[in-house]
């Protein structure tokens, strides 16, 4: 295994580097551009890790993963290996690979990390009959922290208009119940004193052990997300802001006010500018993964808000939208595909999936209306990175190891379809299963990202 | 994942410990890279049959024709042993037409495969995905245990998961047994019509060449048919069996034609051998035409 990482992890020069001509490249290589997107804890470092492995074991082993890809098919790949992406950190797949190997999962994500695989076919008359008129395909991958992402829509507001969204926000279920010391910070805090450093820490500080609670509890908008992750490049000890009330956002003559739209301004232009242009680039193939099992595992109102926060973001899902420079004079006539996907569908058992799917759809409508606008195509899949879960002796049911290492059948109710058939007082827990001794085979028998890569490859 | 112990939801899913080990997941089937053999009797058996069979026919005729004689000559003198004796002689023949019967039976299986396989496009549109496995099962339970199809239908099967629909199903299906029995059987078509070429081409003369190439014809239709999974000697179709007919009448019409051209150029060697190629090629041709005849009825409809 290690072995076999090394080698994939030892860049192979490309031909390209060598001083070939850039022009030669485009023809040469067909770029898809991947970005994986989502929330924090939605499994996109797992998802990579798996992708990986998966890709790996195939080209090399010839093991029949992916059957339903048939773009990239087994016989004409030749080789594949990994490359840095431009000047992102390397993702840490191999240290991924030995928490898996221990049984853990993958730790949390707190810097931006990205590589590209690049699949070299091989050069038959076969592959005419595919009519690829290049050799490389080549992905490009970029991990990082979800919460970065909710930072995102913060670019288009001004101070006034993010703090009273952010309030009302905090004022709805379920946020509500976990806001409650942080709003009576704000009712007994004298906004008469001067915004000194000291007393806006106070405030930052109440407001972040709210964001910190709420994550905790299963909430996803929590903005601002990057106060929330020691690797973020920003500084919100020297310029931390938190929303107000509106009595007071809305006073532009107040020394709070001022203040805090300064500090919201830095936070713009030195943070989330740079974070979108070197992070969120211009890409064709968004997948954006989702976790819904988090939003069942508390209540309905979770569901709702998940709603609420993808909606906002499905602005981010096209900034990758390939302009009309890219499409038009290079010719890559590509369209921007847009995939929603339910990850860890081995939590649930497989007569659940149509459920599942529908429960999909129907959280992530208010982005895909969106995105219909923007001539952007979009897709729903149920993805497992890996397989950690096994059969049960009936067809609701499934079995997993729990922390304890104790083996676990659990049976499962019927899952709504929708948001609106879901019950308000009753949930469905997050099955805690753990990571199998068998992870290698585990990954490989993975569930449906050939399903996936097939829809966004296919042209 | 966050705590799940005190909400004050009720929880729809219940959870018992069980007294079993989780089960090792086995690795997933690997692509064969070496091209599947398919399974042929030793050499010389289908001709030691012919021998064996047909001296058994001579056996049978004269040995049922001195005895229907001797029954008729002896039945006045002794009617009671001639009468066991015709009994069972009636058994025997009986039986063994029955045993005839079932290989004739046989010959009508390939219209039954044929009438039994399914139409994948329409599976593909199935919304149940069980009756689309179940549908494409009963189509290769017909797979002779050992053929490529079988091989490549139980790989197929190592591949579905819980979560595939209908139209993933059928795609699978094409591009993992389908697609590769089709191209296996048309190697197996390609080769033996070279062998029916080279074997026109150095026949001396036109009854060998035509036993020849009934031979190898029946050859080529045992072989493709076994591709495709079917039993040896179900490989029987009327349809076939008139091209196998138009087959060899072409070839005789084709020799006609060399031969006159042949007389026209008197008989040097050079012209033997003109003759002999062009019919090697025509040979090779026809044979490739039964070959392709036979996997069309073997496969989907388009
Ligand atoms: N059962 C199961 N659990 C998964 C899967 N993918 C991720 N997880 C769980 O979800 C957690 C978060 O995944 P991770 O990839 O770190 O999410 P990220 O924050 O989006 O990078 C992991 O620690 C696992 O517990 C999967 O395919 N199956
Ligand atoms: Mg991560």
């Amino acid at each position: 295994m290690r072995k076999l990482l090394n080698s994939v992890m030892n860049p192979v020069r490309r031909a390209s580097d060598a001083g070939s001509a850039q022009f030669a490249q485009w023809f040469m290589q067909s770029t898809h551009r991947f970005t994986i997107t989502g929330l924090s804890r939605s499994g996109k470092s797992m998802l990579f890790t798996s992708l990986m492995t998966i890709l790996k074991y195939r080209s090399e082993q010839h093991y029949q993963c992916l059957p339903l890809l048939r773009y990239l098919p087994m016989d004409l790949v030749d080789k594949l290996w990994i490359e840095p992406l431009g000047d992102l950190p390397e993702f840490p797949v191999e240290s991924h690979l030995s928490a898996l190997e221990n049984g853990q999962w993958p730790p949390a994500t707190e810097s931006v990390a990205g590589f590209q695989l690049i699949v070299r076919l091989r050069q038959t008359n076969q592959l005419k009959k595919y009519l690829l008129p290049f050799t490389d395909v080549v992905f490009e991958f970029i991990d990082y922290p979800g919460e970065w992402l909710t930072d995102l829509p913060m670019l288009d507001k001004t101070y006034t208009q993010w703090s009273d969204s952010a309030w009302a926000q905090q004022m709805n279920e379920p946020q509500s119940q976990f806001a409650k010391p942080w709003h009576s910070a704000v009712n007994d805090f004298d906004f008469e004193q001067p915004p000194t450093p000291d007393n806006i820490q106070l405030l930052v500080k109440a407001y972040r052990d709210y964001l910190l609670a709420a994550k905790a509890e299963g909430i996803s908008m929590l903005q601002p997300g990057s106060f929330l992750i020691p690797g973020s490049g920003f500084d919100w000890l020297e310029y931390g802001f938190t929303p107000l009330p509106s009595r007071i956002s809305s006073d532009q003559s107040s020394p709070w006010t001022q203040r805090f739209t300064h500090h919201y301004g830095v936070f713009q232009k030195q943070w989330l500018a740079g974070l979108k242009q070197n992070t969120f680039r211009e890409t064709d193939k968004q997948i954006i993964l989702i976790d819904l099992f988090e939003g069942l595992n508390h209540s309905k109102s979770h569901l709702y808000q998940l709603r609420e926060t993808l909606s906002n973001l499905s602005q981010t899902f096209v900034y990758g939208n390939p302009g009309w420079m890219q499409r038009h004079l290079l010719k890559q006539r590509k369209i921007a595909k847009v995939a929603f996907v339910a990850t860890k569908s081995d939590l649930l058992p497989a007569s659940e999936h149509h459920n599942l799917l529908a429960l999909l759809k129907d959280v992530t409508r208010g982005a895909t209306a969106q995105l219909s606008d923007n001539e952007v195509q979009f897709e729903h899949f149920l993805v497992s990175a890996i397989q950690a879960t096994d059969a049960g002796s009936n067809a609701q049911a499934l079995r997993y190891v729990n922390p304890q290492g104790r083996y676990i059948e659990a049976t499962f109710e019927p899952l709504p379809d929708s948001l609106k058939a879901m019950p308000a007082d009753e949930h469905y827990p997050a099955l805690p299963a753990g990571v199998p001794k068998d992870h290698l085979a585990r990954m490989l028998n993975g569930n449906g990202l050939d399903r996936l890569l097939q829809y966004l490859l296919e042209e | 994942m966050s705590d799940t112990i005190d909400k004050p939801y009720r929880s729809k899913v219940t959870q018992t410990e069980i007294d079993q080990q989780p089960p090792d997941h086995a690795m997933p089937a690997k692509r064969e890279t070496e091209s599947v053999v398919v399974v042929e009797p030793p050499k010389g058996l289908s001709a030691k049959w012919l021998a064996l069979l047909s001296g058994i026919a001579c056996m049978l005729g004269f040995s049922l024709f001195e005895a229907v004689s001797f029954i008729e000559a002896n039945f006045a003198a002794s009617p009671i042993v001639t009468s066991v004796l015709a009994v069972i002689l009636g058994v025997f023949v009986v039986s063994i037409t029955t045993l005839t019967l079932g290989e004739v039976r046989g010959y009508r299986k390939v219209t039954k495969f044929i009438h039994r396989r399914p139409k994948l496009s329409d599976l593909a549109d199935n919304d149940s995905r069980q009756a689309t496995l179940q549908a494409l099962k009963l189509h290769a339970d017909q797979f002779a245990s050992h053929s490529y199809a079988r091989q490549c239908y139980k790989r197929f099967t190592g591949l579905l998961k819980a979560d595939h629909n209908s139209a993933e199903i059928v795609a699978m299906y094409r591009q993992f047994v389908a697609e590769p029995v089709k191209v296996k059987a048309s190697e197996v078509v390609k080769k033996e019509s070279m062998a029916s070429g080279s074997m026109a081409f150095i026949s001396p003369n036109h009854l060998i060449q035509s036993l020849v190439i009934v031979w190898i014809s029946m050859r080529t239709i045992k072989r493709v048919a076994r591709v495709y999974g079917l039993r040896p000697a179900t490989a029987g179709n009327w349809k076939l069996m008139k091209i196998l007919a138009q087959n060899l009448a072409a070839q005789s019409i084709f020799d006609l034609a060399t031969d006159e051209m042949t007389n026209q150029l008197s008989g040097s060697l050079a012209a033997k051998l003109m003759e002999n190629s062009a019919e090697a090629v025509a040979a090779g041709a026809l044979n490739v035409r039964l070959g392709k005849t036979l996997m069309r009825l073997l496969e989907e409809e388009k």
